[in-house]
């Protein structure tokens, strides 16, 4: 082999070791999901998905569980950083919540579908994002 | 109907004692399983349903076990795949009583109490003994917060071999529930 050659080999053993390693980390220290910027699975109004979870807690849950869905209703309870729709749909939001919007407004909201909550007969929603 | 009956049920409840119901729809409930000199093993959750019955010191939490947020994410997606297996059991709950719990105890100051329960994760159910909560009271309503270990192997959570020193066997579980009156 001329050095010419054994210089280029190692480079390219360099360059290989140097890319499993760099697809190794973002594997590792991947992003998480944006729910934001998601495109919804489904998109229904608090009434309908808190009847789909009531009527049929283990369907429902196969069908919404972990995904990103859009819901709307109106203002129910407003808080600093969650709300609730109709009474029965709980969103919960990553940051304080500044919005215009008051009790009994008409909104639709963006969010990871976390299940049923049966103590409070609600479906929770977190990492929400208002739509409009 | 079902929810008239319901509301009467809870009229005529109301009318024959004074306990009342405290409730929050966000509390805090976080784990560490963390190994020193490795990568932290932590979530925290943070809208965490607690009810709780001031007459007889009565506790019932729900966790939906999808909520605990990770710092790193495959950390995450791995532990509602592998270890949780959140599909399956989406839910955890605590179900118990404060001992000898009475609000004419509680004031500004923390007061100490003991909780026994039963605590279900992963679909296996477990009671808890004399766990120490801290309890005091506010204008706002009740604060109960404390901690206690769990045992992962207790929940039928296999660890694998090669995580297993990275990854503690003994969780520490912390929680925060400011409960409001309703």
């Amino acid at each position: 082999m001329t050095k010419n050659k054994k210089f280029r080999v190692s480079i390219i053993i360099l360059a290989a070791f140097a890319l499993i390693l760099i697809l190794g980390y973002n594997y590792v220290y991947q992003d998480h999901r944006n729910i934001e910027t998601e495109q919804a699975a489904f998109s229904l109004s608090a009434d309908e998905i808190s009847d789909e979870f009531s009527k049929n807690p283990e369907e429902s849950e196969k069908k919404y569980l972990n995904k990103t869905v859009e819901v709307y209703g109106h203002i129910t309870e407003l808080n600093d950083i969650d709300l609730t729709l109709n009474d029965n749909v709980y969103c919960g939001f990553n940051t304080s919540l500044n919005i215009s919007h008051s009790i009994d407004s008409e909104i639709k909201i963006k969010g990871r579908c976390i299940g049923y909550d049966d103590l409070l007969e609600q479906v929770k929603l977190d990492q929400c994002t208002i739509v409009n | 109907m079902k929810k008239t009956f319901f509301l009467i049920a809870l009229f005529i409840g109301l009318g024959l004692s004074a306990q009342s119901k405290y409730l929050t729809k966000k509390g805090t409930v976080a784990f560490e399983a963390s190994v020193p000199s490795f990568e932290e093993v932590k979530a925290s959750h943070n809208s965490v349903t607690t009810i709780m019955n001031s007459g007889n010191g009565e506790f019932a939490s729900l966790v939906l076990v999808k909520g605990f947020r990770f710092k790193n994410a495959l950390m995450e997606e791995h532990f509602n795949e592998n270890y949780a297996e959140s599909d399956t059991y989406p839910k955890a709950t605590f179900k118990g009583k404060i001992l000898d719990f009475s609000l004419d105890k509680l004031n500004a100051e923390k007061q100490s109490f003991l909780i026994n329960g039963q605590l279900t994760f992963h679909g296996k159910t477990k009671q808890l003994d004399n766990i120490n909560v801290d309890i005091t009271l506010n204008e706002e309503g009740i604060i109960v917060s404390g901690s206690f270990l769990a045992n992962a192997s207790d929940f039928d959570i296999k660890i694998p071999k090669v995580v297993k020193n990275k990854i503690a066997n003994d969780i520490e579980v912390t929680f925060d529930f400011s409960l409001k009156k309703k």
